[in-house]
């Protein structure tokens, strides 16, 4: 029992994980702006900083306070925000402080160690030369910005080369002044290049703006803003420079990145994402209490072209005239841009639309190219079943043409004995020819008959009627019949039998059933060799019978009876009914035989009529 | 008397023709459209042949109307036309006694020759068949004693032994000798001989 004990309390002491003591009390971070709260380099310094601390991976509280200078200021000012931060912060010690801006880092370098005695100082968006004046402590860390405006006036005087006239405005609060003198000594290089750099500073706003507005197009404006106007009025260097852009009649310059987007061109400017993130990265590495100068810090944060789009294309700027690494705001975005996963969905739907569309096109092509086979195949095979046919009526067609022959020939010598005999017998004679000539025509006519059967053909669709296909097909059986000893006979129907098909393949369907019929009779006794064909119309379907007085058909064979190479005959091949079925099927037809009650088989053929079709193509 | 050809085809047109070139060619032509037609009218028993188209539809064919024909005693020489000639039905013709097998067409030369040819063997059979209903008849005149000397004298028998085979007189069967060669018409024994050679063969 006791064991058990000590097991689990070893367990639990084993599955406590031992970070979670340490993540109850997170690292304190301080930064401390000089500005407003809503300074847009404020808010993009903030947020670049905070994406970095929140990337180490431990839990870190970062407090963000602010100077508000230069709306608010003096010593008693001063006085009571540094008692406020002290009351403050006392339960939550700083790790390390953050300064943002010139004031900031005087105020913390300052009052540092009565407030947060121990505490590491990481600076961001100090000017350069506003470090350049001051002595560091060595746990001061941070990498200085330099504000380029000549790089800026460069660039706008690049793109703007007919430009002679530089205005330079600036406010009249303290940074204000401090930063029109660092422009006037920048920017002097420049007057060799304009014929006039002139600065504007502490000017009130209305009169201000009065005097953008009526600048002429030689003018170019660069401007940083200001805090404070000539009047006593207090702005935020943004807010000033949106009421300047909005009524310049030429192209403004600043040098901050966030004055992008108020209607300023842009600038070589330090980026204050970037400087938060720089800061950041510091932070890191203090709380992580490694040595900040394997970071391997720049000496200052570099600037980058922005520009606002909208802007550059206002001014006439080319497009390749902008540096491939400038950063680009408010490009208006392309379709392309704006509706990318539309766009793609789009495409994609287009594509496979088209693939599918590809596909059912070879698809159908295919099919076409397999029916126009299959067509010419059953086209082939029905001829060469027609010549099959022609082979076993060679000796009725031989008789059909010889009666005609042999009696052109009695005639001709019969004429000649009427004409050696010198007996005067005109009328006789006139007979004969007569006769000649109308067996001439017999037998042509049976030729002919038999060409079109057997010849071979463009497969028609003509409107066949079925009476006049049996009786045709009749003409051609005639003799054959007779050869067998068989009585055909045809039975017409007494209306319209029109179906939609091709003449001789309908013909051909018919023949081949009656032979098959005539085959089937042969064994029966003379006068009992019977084919009766009987065209009919029932309602919308031309059906024609053939009916013979044979043995009938097999049960076992009914079944195989239409399928190729099926023949119960010893001399048959068996295509003449497969081919019957497909004939007729191609028709859009359907054939089927049975045996008859009074013994025989009867097969029935049936074709849609005429009339249906053409109802159908008319719906 | 022309002799007389009997056309049997049911092709109008072709026994129109046949039957103009008989005509002309001196026979007496009759055109029948089928068989049956042909054994209704009776066709007189008279010096000719029959010409036929071994299938014919409807009534006998012609190899059964050879038979019938000569049922009813109508021994006509039949010429056979064919549309189509196949071995079988040719050697069925020629079993059925035809003279010849004609394939259509026919020329008008070959069909004069076959017509020649079957009526030199109906004039032939003709006359035999003449001269055996007169032997047969010349026979019958002949008494029952009379055939019984007849018989033994072809036999080759001498008037002794015939008299002694009948029990009578030599001198009595030298008289019906006599009498036997005067009613047959013959004058010796070596013409009787023949005769009897002659009657045997009929009698078969």
């Amino acid at each position: 029992m006791r064991w058990t004990c000590v097991c689990l309390a070893t367990l639990v002491a084993a599955l406590l994980p031992s970070g979670l003591v340490q993540a109850d009390t997170p690292r304190q971070v301080l930064v401390l702006y000089e500005n407003n709260r809503l300074l847009p380099a404020n808010v993009e310094a903030d947020r670049g900083l905070n994406r970095v601390i929140a990337g180490l991976g431990r839990p870190v509280e970062v407090s963000a306070e602010f100077l508000d200078y230069p709306r608010f200021g003096g010593e008693t000012y001063v006085r009571t925000i540094s008692t406020y931060l002290r009351e403050k912060y006392q339960t939550h010690p700083p790790a390390v402080v953050v300064a943002g801006g010139n004031g900031a880092l005087e105020f913390l370098l300052r009052n540092r160690q009565a407030l947060f005695p121990g505490a590491p100082l990481v600076h961001m968006g100090i000017d350069e030369s506003f470090l350049a004046g001051l002595k560091l402590p060595g746990d001061v860390y941070g990498v200085p910005v330099r504000y380029d405006p000549a790089a800026t006036v460069a660039q706008a005087l690049r793109w703007h080369p007919r430009a002679t006239r530089l205005v330079v405005v600036t406010g009249a609060a303290a940074p204000d002044r401090e930063l029109d003198n660092a422009l006037r000594q920048e920017l002097a290089p420049f007057k060799g290049r304009l014929s006039r750099i002139e600065y504007w500073t502490g000017l009130a706003t209305p009169e201000l703006l009065e005097r953008v507005a009526s600048l002429g197009a030689d003018s170019l404006i660069f401007t940083p803003g200001y805090f404070m106007d000539g009047a006593g009025k207090t702005f935020t260097p943004r807010e000033a420079v949106t009421k300047i852009a909005e009524v310049a009649p030429v192209p403004v310059y600043g040098p901050y990145n966030t004055f992008i987007g108020t209607g300023v061109v842009g600038g070589r400017v330090p980026i204050f994402e970037a400087m938060g993130e720089m800061a950041g990265r510091i932070v890191n590495q203090l709380l992580e209490g490694r040595a900040v100068a394997t970071l391997g810090l720049p000496a200052v944060m570099p600037t980058k072209l922005s520009v606002d789009w909208r802007q550059i294309k206002r001014w006439g700027i080319k497009e390749s005239d902008v540096p491939g690494d400038a950063i680009v705001q408010f490009k208006s975005p392309g379709l392309w841009d704006q509706y990318r996963y539309q766009a793609l969905g789009m495409l994609a739907i287009v594509i496979l639309q088209s693939m599918l569309v590809a596909i059912l096109l070879i698809e159908r092509r295919r099919r076409r190219m397999a029916e126009l086979a299959v067509d010419k195949h059953r086209f082939e095979l029905a001829h060469a079943s027609r010549l099959a046919v022609a082979g076993e009526l060679t000796a009725s067609i031989a008789h059909e043409i010889n009666q005609p022959l042999g009696a052109i020939l009695s005639n001709v010598a019969a004429a000649s004995l009427i004409l050696e005999s010198g007996a005067m017998q005109p009328e006789e004679l006139r007979q004969i020819l007569e006769d000649i000539r109308r067996d001439d025509v017999r037998a042509s006519d049976v030729i002919r008959q038999l060409r079109k059967l057997f010849e071979k053909h463009e497969v028609e669709r003509t409107v066949v009627d079925l009476n006049e296909a049996a009786v045709e097909m009749a003409i051609v059986l005639r003799a054959e019949a007779k050869r067998r000893r068989v009585d055909l006979v045809v039975r017409e129907a007494s209306g319209d039998v029109s179906v939609v098909g091709d003449r001789i393949q309908i013909q051909q369907v018919l023949i081949n059933l009656v032979l098959n019929a005539m085959d089937a009779v042969a064994d029966q006794r003379e006068g009992h060799r019977i084919v009766t064909v009987t065209v009919m119309m029932v309602d919308d379907t031309a059906s024609v019978e053939i009916s013979d007085t044979g043995h009938g058909i097999g049960e076992e064979d009914r079944a195989k009876l239409f399928d190729s190479f099926f023949s119960t005959k010893p001399t048959g091949i068996g295509l003449g009914l497969s081919i019957v079925r497909t004939l007729v099927e191609s028709h859009g037809g359907k054939v089927w035989a049975e045996n008859r009650p009074g013994g025989g088989a009867v097969f029935h053929v049936e074709l849609p009529a005429a009339k249906r079709i053409r109802r159908l193509e008319v719906a | 008397m022309k002799p007389m050809v009997h056309v049997i085809d049911d092709d109008e047109s072709l026994r129109t023709a046949l039957l103009r070139l008989l005509n002309g060619s001196g026979f007496e032509a009759t055109g029948y459209g089928s068989t049956g037609d042909f054994l209704l009218r009776h066709p007189p028993d008279r010096h000719g042949c029959v010409l036929l188209d071994i299938r014919l539809p409807g009534g006998p064919s012609g190899l059964e109307l050879s038979a019938v024909l000569k049922e009813q005693g109508i021994d006509l020489p039949v010429v056979f036309m064919t549309g189509h000639a196949d071995v079988a039905s040719s050697v069925a013709a020629m079993k059925g006694g035809a003279v010849d097998y004609l394939e259509k067409p026919i020329t008008p030369q070959a069909l004069l020759d076959a017509i020649g040819r079957a009526l030199t063997r109906d004039a032939a059979a003709r006359g035999e068949r003449l001269e055996r209903a007169a032997l047969m008849t010349a026979f019958a005149v002949l008494s029952q004693r009379e055939r019984q000397v007849f018989d033994l004298i072809v036999e080759g028998k001498l008037n002794k032994q015939i008299a002694a085979k009948l029990g009578v007189a030599e001198r009595t069967v030298k008289a019906q000798r006599a009498s036997v060669l005067t009613k047959l018409g013959v004058s010796s024994v070596a013409e009787l001989g023949r005769l009897a050679e002659r009657l045997r063969q009929c009698r078969q």
